[in-house]
């Protein structure tokens, strides 16, 4: 099949300098003086992306993904390598960037869709769609100086939308306009999906590339760093944000975690609702995809109940919750054990582990067709995040010991509610402080919990 | 359909004409470009549009008022011709002195003044700097009306030549989008000559028969007039309008092809460097 967008040994390169001026002393200098530096902005990238894909470009600010976009929709030219792009491709940098304030919507959106390429006659055709997709009413008749910013970008996007390229290229343009409209901007962007268009777009959200792509890759420090499924180049670029927040952290004290957590969150609240069907793994149903073992046990659901007994998917930090998991057993089996496991998905490290028998409590032998179900009731004095909470079973046995596996089967919410969390670390101890003091010889326990 | 490769290096030739091309292809664009900005500066005025043709003609009426009533009659003896009005000669040598001038300035801007779309949008380039140099001639096209317009009030009658003008002014563009092109590739590349320009602006003022005329330069100095085209524009401008005469055959046939080459040079100057404008801005 031919690539929609082919990239080989594509490189940037730019020359930084502090001023022209000082450029002008090297070049003078015929070499003597050199006050500017070569800074390759991608180096070394190659990609193929199929017709239909909806790549999803992840990484840090400055890891080169606008400048990618860039050179995709030819906008820059690469230092090195070639670049091949099969079809009518548009780039949105940006939306409603050419808009003079003077003019009326009208005549903006007109131009605007000019500019992108559309034809003249095309475009009055569809004026209708596109001030029915703004939604901003008489306002379209006005100067765009009227317009709020949220308005302009509407209009915007409403022209970029209605353009029918084969490749469309996005440069965080999404994230305009209030939960609504993105919604509805959303909602487009599969309809062009199901229409087969690529669809090439950079986002710093992870829950945006994990719903909406099909493949994504990860940039960092200008080189593609990893490409394959979104879940997997997600998991990627969250291990890159931790190290370098680690790093940051050793020099500034008390960051706020529960920043980047709450943007995370706004955006999934936004995004609800549309197409909410590939969301199963919600409230504790268990999806095929995540799923290990030999299938003689079944885990059917896992449960979340906070401390009233009711089912909770956020609950506040140190506090106690209880995980139920419902299990099916489709052979008699004599002994088992099934155990839970609680993944920091910020972290992305196991902090928890257990199962019956580590509780010193046994599921006796089971009938085929038996139910069961388990609780662990634990508590949780940890960080505000999310949690993955996985279950198994697995019997004491030579071969494959596992009976079924659910990965990820319930999702934990710990809030900053009541928190008595300190800054640092993904738990809360159990801790007592004492201080010794030398000069008056005197044992002087004090606790400051 | 590929929409685009920069591995396969097009030829020179192809990539001009492709150039070329893409302004018929989207020539709505640059209708609506040159209209934008035709009628960008009246748009908050109540009077609107109108001021278009109003400017210049105000404009006219008080250089013809000034120049025939307060110290008119010193020029009109200068100029040789008493039936001659020095404001209109001035104003009739302005017109073709402006559209350079205005092409220059703009021409250096035409890229860095529109960084935003060129940073951004993915689409033919060489509509700025077209936009730039028809806005300006759309302007003087006002300007000679309100020019017209006065010399009907006050003697009462147009040469015949003045039908003339259209073409004339297809070779003015021709000259004009020449250098627009060349200034919007220096301009972009060299910041500096947006300076170096001023000066030299001026000067073409004072070495072009716009205050002057030409019957004035001694025999040692006729060469200003000779290689300056300008200075051929001014002339021709004011044979057709005011005198009823046909500028010099020969004159006007080294200014047509200096004028078509200075295009060709231009434009081809520009489709070579515009795939790096994006990184200078």
């Amino acid at each position: 099949m031919i690539p929609a967008v082919s990239l080989e040994g594509i490189g940037k390169k730019y020359r930084i300098s502090a001023s022209r001026s000082s450029l002008l002393k090297e070049t003078l200098s015929f070499g003597k003086v050199k006050r500017s530096h070569d800074f390759w902005a991608l180096q070394d990238i190659n990609l193929k992306v199929r017709p239909g894909t909806t790549l999803g470009i992840l990484g840090r600010n400055g890891a080169g993904k606008s400048t990618l976009l860039r050179i995709i929709s030819g906008v820059l030219q690469p230092t090195t390598g070639t670049i091949e792009v099969n079809g009518r491709l548009t780039a949105i940098f940006g939306l409603g960037s050419g808009f003079n304030p003077e003019f009326t919507g009208r005549e903006n959106a007109m131009l605007n869709g000019l500019i992108l390429g559309i034809d003249h006659q095309e475009m009055l055709e569809r004026f209708d769609e596109i001030a029915a997709f703004a939604d901003i009413g008489d306002f379209m008749d006005q100067p765009v100086r009227t317009y709020s910013s949220g308005m302009r970008s509407r209009l915007g996007l409403a022209v970029a939308v209605n353009v029918d390229p084969d490749i469309l290229v996005l440069d965080e343009a999404l994230s305009a306009g209030d939960a609504a409209f993105k919604k509805k901007a959303l909602q487009r962007m599969y309809d062009l999906l199901d229409s087969g268009t690529t669809i090439l777009f950079v986002s710093h959200s992870m829950g945006m590339v994990k719903r909406f792509c099909t493949d994504a890759v990860l940039l960092h420090k200008g080189r593609l760093v990893t490409s394959g499924s979104p879940d997997e180049v997600a998991d990627r670029y969250q291990e890159l944000i931790e190290s370098a927040q680690e790093q940051k952290d050793i020099r500034v004290s008390g960051p706020d975690r529960g920043l980047d957590e709450m943007l995370d969150r706004e955006e999934e609240e936004d995004l609800e609702g549309v197409r909410s069907s590939n969301d199963s793994t919600r409230d504790g149903g268990v999806t095929a995809s995540s799923r290990r073992g030999a299938r003689e046990a079944e885990i059917q659901a896992v449960q979340v109940f906070d401390e009233k007994g009711e089912t909770a998917s956020e609950v506040p930090s140190g506090s106690t919750v209880t995980v139920r998991v419902h299990a099916r057993f489709a052979v008699a089996v004599e002994d088992s054990a099934l155990g839970i496991t609680l993944r920091s998905k910020k972290a992305g490290v196991d902090l928890f582990s257990t199962d019956t028998e580590e509780e010193k409590t046994s599921l006796g032998p089971k009938e085929k067709g038996e139910q069961t179900t388990v609780d662990f009731t634990f508590g949780v004095p940890l960080q505000p995040g999310r949690y993955a909470v996985s279950a198994a079973i697995s019997a004491p046995r030579e071969e494959d010991p596992c009976l079924d596996q659910a990965e990820k089967a319930a999702v934990l919410k710990v809030t900053r509610d009541g928190s008595e969390l300190s800054g640092g670390g993904l738990v809360r101890l159990p801790t007592k402080v004492e201080i010794h003091s030398p000069r008056s010889g005197q044992e002087r326990p004090s606790q400051l919990t | 359909m590929a929409t685009h490769t920069s591995s396969a290096k097009k030829s020179a030739a192809g990539a001009f004409f492709d150039a070329l091309a893409s302004l018929y292809h989207r020539r709505w664009l640059l209708r609506y470009f040159v209209h934008r900005q035709v009628t960008r500066n009246y748009r908050r005025s109540y009077l609107g549009f109108a001021w278009a043709f109003l400017g210049p003609l105000i404009w006219v009426f008080f250089l013809s008022l000034i120049f025939s009533k307060i110290i008119g009659i010193r020029f009109r003896v200068v100029e040789g011709d008493p039936t001659l009005n020095f404001g209109l000669f001035l104003y009739c040598g302005l017109l073709p002195f402006l559209a350079f001038s205005e092409s220059l300035n703009k021409g250096i801007n035409s890229i860095k003044g529109n960084s935003g779309l060129v940073q951004k949008v993915v689409f033919p380039l060489e509509l700025l700097p077209f936009t730039n140099a028809i806005t300006s001639l759309v302007d003087k096209v006002f300007g000679l009306g309100a020019l017209l317009l006065i010399l009907l009030v006050l003697e009462h009658r147009w040469h015949w030549t003045v039908v003339l003008l259209p073409l004339l002014m297809v070779i003015q563009l021709l000259f004009i989008l020449g250098l627009t092109y060349l200034m919007a590739v220096v301009g972009t590349y060299v910041p500096d000559v947006a300076e170096i320009m001023r000066p030299i602006i001026r000067g073409m003022f004072f070495a072009t028969p716009i205050l002057w005329p030409t019957g004035r330069l001694p025999e040692s100095l006729s060469w200003i007039v000779d290689y300056n085209p300008l200075a051929y524009l001014v002339e021709s401008y004011r044979a057709l309008i005011l005198y009823g005469e046909l500028p010099g055959g020969m004159a006007t046939l080294y200014f047509s092809l200096f004028a078509v080459a200075l295009f060709i040079v231009g434009f081809a100057v520009f489709v070579r460097f515009k795939p790096g404008f994006a990184d200078q801005l």
